[in-house]
Parts: structure tokens; sequence; C-alpha cells
């Protein structure tokens, strides 16, 4: 009767024990909606620099000031092009919504000096001849993918989640990603990219990240195309936050003015 | 003379250190541009080489920038001359730009529907990169900012008229005189008075639906229209003399343009009213040769990107309204446009196809071109202009194809 009995409790706490396991274990959805939701500012500006490097080694360098400003429902950012000198002075504008909405785009080419609508349809061009596309340079909403938390390992010394994502809908450009998540800072380390056959095409690589006005800022990234042995850097300096942007910024006098 | 020319250069490069302190920011082009006739591989149809260079500066309140170009050609005298120079005074809601400018107006890409300030240079007809086709006027312009809104007003002092082809050129478009004329250019000049001078004014807004144009302007055409006096043989009742003045007549426009997004597609239109322009007939009721009509110019265009090849096709018609026999123009004039552009190794090599098909004569300008950046801001680019048909706009040129080949490089 004793053992029967002792039986019962070492079962009732185990499964008690494991109930509450399962409680403390995030899930891969909780996990990329906390790096969704990590507080990002009203405004930002900074210039970046895009190191291009192919196979050969060869480097090609863009630079270009760029201006974010989100009120919660929509992004708007515009970009200025300081060299190669035959795109300066060029401009780009883009504003994204928080909705279904596509995204709405201009571009101002001096040599044409006029401000130009441009369709937003494809997402999955390559920016600048960059190993980004527009789509990987956006924030894709974790509804948007179905997300799976495959392990815990460690990388380069610091403890990640690592997360296999899949996209619901059909016909997007990667079969799937998997992103390693730094526990204690819900941000991404490292994420490949998986092309629509399954297999590897890039990795995208965090290398540099600070704590500015209280906002963790990603100051440079590594994206490679292991495919194509071509890799891109980029690089943020003079990174400014919340210093209040004004609205006139996103205007076609601004694309127009190049500042 | 050596003491003179040292002096000299240090005194540029002391100039030039000051400036470049100052934040005057220099840039520009180097490019040979070399271009043969298919139907004669021993003719070059251009040889030249260009200087384009920008000097700028902007602060917060004023700026101003100088576009001085050098063309150098193999069989003319060297071109000298200012594409834009101007001031410019920023307010906090308001911008004044004075001098030579480039002022561009409308939707339509490679057709001058409301786009009617800066006149055109059409020496090499329509061949031109868009920057160089356009010349600069000089004016001032104010822009008043709401928001997303925009009002510009213009005035411009001095008429600038398109500049034409010379006399012998290969782009010298048909001429519909019966015998060599007699020139008159007495009045193909306009007078620098208050009373000859130009005003335009454009409301734009820039929003997430749409983006809109109206615009409108009293001010003189820019292509001349061709005044005859004919001088008859009494004996043989047959055209013994005939003179040609040509002279630019006042008329008035208002239009407008929008682009709206529809998906993965951007719909674009573009139209213009033109009350009183001058159109060459034969009729009899008209001695002179030119008749007054009003016109109607529009377009309505449609942009989309599929596989990563940027398309683009545009309709545009012209119609003269209460058309009268005689009159050398078609009532109704159609033209289309296509374009199909593409990049590869990643933004180092584009492919283009560019084309305008006259509806009407069934003509076409066919514009193929590659262009390869052999390094960061030296592009190499062959290409070829291909005219197809007899007659009309583009069939003109028929005997004008060309391949060419331009080196640039930007700094």
């Amino acid at each position: 009767m004793k053992t029967k009995k002792m039986l019962l409790l070492l079962t009732v706490f185990f499964s008690l024990y494991s109930i509450q396991q399962v409680k403390s274990q995030q899930t891969g959805l909780q996990i990329m909606q906390k790096v969704y939701d990590l507080p990002t500012p009203k405004d930002m500006q900074a210039e970046l620099t895009m190191t291009l490097t192919n196979k050969q080694g060869e480097k090609r360098v863009r630079k270009l000031s760029q201006f974010i400003s989100n009120d919660g429902n929509m992004e708007k950012k515009i970009m200025f092009f300081i060299s190669p000198a035959d795109v300066k002075g060029t401009s780009f504008m883009n504003w994204s919504y928080n909705t279904e909405k596509d995204d709405d785009q201009w571009i101002y080419l001096p040599a044409l000096k006029r401000t130009k609508r441009i369709s937003s349809g494809s997402k999955g061009d390559y920016f600048m001849g960059s190993d980004f596309t527009y789509d990987d340079l956006g924030d894709r909403h974790p509804n948007e993918d179905n997300h799976k938390l495959l392990r815990e390992e460690i990388l380069k010394g610091k403890a990640c989640y690592v997360v296999e994502s899949t996209p619901k809908a059909s016909g997007h450009m990667y079969a799937k990603t998997i992103t390693w998540v730094l526990k204690d800072k819900s941000i991404g380390l490292k994420r490949d990219f998986y092309d629509a056959n399954g297999k590897l095409l890039k990795t995208l690589e965090m290398k540099k990240y600070e704590n500015i006005n209280g906002y963790l800022t990603v100051l440079e990234t590594e994206m490679k195309n292991v495919q194509r042995n071509h890799a891109t850097v980029i690089s943020l300096a003079n990174v400014k936050v919340n210093q209040g942007i004004a609205g006139s910024k996103f205007t076609e006098r601004s694309m127009t003015m190049g500042r | 003379m050596k003491k003179k020319l040292f002096f000299a250069t240090v005194l540029l490069v002391t100039v030039f250190n000051v400036q470049a302190q100052d934040e005057v920011r220099f840039n520009g082009y180097v490019r040979n541009y070399t271009g043969v006739l298919m139907a004669d591989f021993n003719q070059f149809s251009i040889v030249q080489n260009t200087l384009n260079l920008n000097i700028e500066k902007k602060t917060d309140r004023i700026g101003f920038k100088v576009n001085p170009y050098v063309y150098h050609y193999a069989d003319r005298e060297l071109e000298i001359g200012l594409r834009e120079a101007f001031l410019d005074l920023y307010f906090d809601n308001l911008d004044i730009r004075v001098g030579k400018q480039q002022i561009i107006w409308g939707k339509a890409e490679g057709v001058f529907i409301t786009d009617i300030i800066s006149p055109k240079d059409l020496r090499e007809f329509l061949l031109p990169d868009f920057e160089e086709i356009r010349t600069g006027v000089t004016s001032f312009k104010v822009n008043y900012y709401k928001g997303v809104h925009t009002i510009e007003g213009v005035w411009v002092p001095v008429f600038t008229p398109t500049l034409m082809p010379e006399a012998g050129s290969i782009w010298q478009p048909d001429m519909i005189f019966p015998i060599e004329p007699t020139w008159d250019y007495s009045t193909s000049v306009k007078d620098l008075t208050l009373q000859n001078s130009e005003a335009f004014l454009r409301y734009s807004m820039m929003s997430s639906a749409f983006d809109l144009e109206l615009v409108g302007g009293t001010f003189f055409y820019d292509d001349p229209a061709m005044h005859l006096t004919r001088q008859m043989n009494p004996a043989t009742m047959q055209l013994q003399n005939l003179t040609v003045r040509p002279d630019y007549h006042r008329v008035s426009m208002g239009g407008g343009s929008f682009s709206i997004p529809l998906g993965d597609l951007v719909i674009r239109a573009e139209g213009a009213y033109y009350a009183g322009r001058n159109f060459q007939t034969t009729s009899s009721t008209a001695p002179d040769a030119t008749i007054e009509k009003d016109y109607l110019h529009y377009m309505a265009g449609i942009d989309y990107t599929l596989g990563g090849v940027k398309l683009s096709a545009q309709f545009i018609q012209e119609n003269i309204l209460n058309y009268e026999t005689g009159i050398y123009n078609n009532e109704i004039e159609s033209t289309m446009t296509f374009l199909a552009k593409k990049d590869f190794l990643r933004e180092r090599l584009w492919v283009e196809l560019f084309a305008y098909v006259g509806l009407n004569n069934s003509d076409a300008l066919i514009r193929p071109k590659v262009s390869y950046a052999f390094a960061d801001g030296f592009d190499i680019q062959t290409g070829a202009n291909l005219f197809t048909g007899d007659k009309g706009r583009f069939g003109q040129y028929n005997d004008n194809d060309m391949l060419y080949m331009k080196l640039k490089y930007s700094f």
C-alpha cells in the first residue's frame, strides 16, 4: 500500500515538474515575437556604408545617408545617395504600413530632375546590387511564418535560441530561415536563408551592436551569399535616435534638394 | 610666360582648396561618344568629347549651382555653354531659385506634354540623354510648400526657343517647301520686353494614394511657325520665289498629370489643352500658310516589374481641334513608347530596349543599348538607334540608323 502511495506521489510530482518545464520554455513564435517587439525609436538617422565583395575579392563601396521615422502605424524612410559619383544626388523614399497595404515608393534621379513613383511589387529585388533584398531590409511580421524552436546552443560564446521559420504563404523567395536569437537580449545574432530548393543560400551575421539612447541598434551586419561567393557588409555611422525628424524630411522637396 | 602659368596654377589650386574647405562641391563627367551610320560604315554620325561640370554649394539658407559644359567635336566648332547657373534662397516653407535652370514637369517619359518650360535641344533629334535634351531657361522660380502640397510659380523674362538642327545636318526634318526658300529671320528673336515674358503655375501633391500635378501657363510655343510669302512668275504662273519667316507665337496651356499605384502597377496619365497654336497649312484661306488652332496632347502609361524586368508602355495622342483640310499635321497623331530594362551582375550590366512607335505612319525609333559599369563611376555603353518606315516623325530619318559607343567617367 505504501509503495503504491509512493508511486502515485512520484507520478504526480514528475507530471507537475514536466508541466512547469513546458511553461518556462518559450515557443518559437514567442521568441520571434519578442525580437519583433523590441522597442524601436520614433526616428533615426545615420550614414550608411555598403561594401560589396565579389568572389575575386574586388570591393565596391556605396555610401548614403538615411532618415527613418515611425509613428507606430507607418514607417517613412528616405535615403540620399552619396557615392559612387554616377548615383550621387539620387534619392529614394519608402512609406511602409502596418496593414496589408503595399509600400509606397518614389525615386528622384538628378539627371531627370523629376520625382517618380515606382512600383513596390519587387521586394525580392536586390538593393543596389547588394546581397540584401528589399524584403531582407524590412521587418517581417512573425505572423507571416510558422516558427519552431529547434534547440538552444552557444554561438560565439553567447547563449542562443535557434528558431526555424517557414513562410505560411507559398511563393516566398526563401523556403525557410533559421535564426540564432540571443537569449538575454532577444536580438538576432545570425540567420541562415534557404532557397526554394531548400539549399543554404545566404547567411546574415550581426557583427556589431550598441545600446544607443536605450535602443539596441545594429551597427554592422554582413550578408554572405554562399552559393555565389559574394558578400555585403552594411555599417552605420553617426547614428542619432529620437532627434525629432520633421515630417517635411519625407517630401518631394527633400528628395529634390537631396537632403 | 612660365611665371604667369605658374601663378595661375597656384591661384587655381588655392581657390580650389579654399572652395573645397567651404564645402563647394565639384562633380560631373567626362565622356566620349562615337557613332557611325549603319548605311555607310565609313561615315561617323557623331564624334563628340564632353566635359560636364557641376559646381554647387548648399547651406541651410542659400545655395548656388553652376553647370558649365564643353562639347568638342571632330567636325564642328568647340561648344562651351552653361546648362544651368542659378542662386537659391531657402525659407521655412518657401524656396526661391533665380537664374538659368532646367525645370521639368509632368509624368510622361520621353514625351513633352506639360513639360513645356525648358526648351528642347533637338540638334541630334531625340537621341541625347534627357539631361542634355532640355536646355536651361533664365527664370525666377518660387516654390511654396504646405505639407504634401506644393505651389510653384515660374516667371521667364527671356524667351528661349527650341534648338533646331543646322542646315545640312542629317537630323534636319523634312521640309515642306516646293522650292528652296529664302529665309527671313526678322521675327525669330523676341525683344527683351516685359510683354514678351512667360509665366507658369503648377500645383502638385504627393500622397500615399496618388501623385497629382495641375499646370498652366502663357508662353511662346518653342517651335517656330513658318510664315510663307510666295512670289509667282506672272508669265508662267509658277512659283518663282518663296520667303520663309519663322516666328514664335504665344499660346496658353492648361493641363495636369497623375500617377497611381495599383498593386504591382503604376498607372500614369498626362494631358494638356493648348489654346492658339499655329500649324502649317496649304489651305488657300491661309495666305502665309499658317493657321491657328486649339490642340490637345495627352498620354496614358503603365509601369510594371516582371521577373526583375522593368517594363513601361505609354500611349500618346495629339489632336488638332476644329481640324481643316490642308493642315500639314494629321488631325490625330498617335504614338506609343515601350521600355524594357533589366540589370545583371549586381547592377554592373544593364540591358535596355526603348522604342517610339508612330501609329499613323507605321514608323519607329528603336533604341537597344547595353551599359556595363567597368568600375564605380566608369560606364561603357553601346547601342543602336534604328529608324523604320519611310515617312513620319521617325521614318523620315530612315537613312540615319546608327551604332554608337559611349565611355563615361563620373567623378
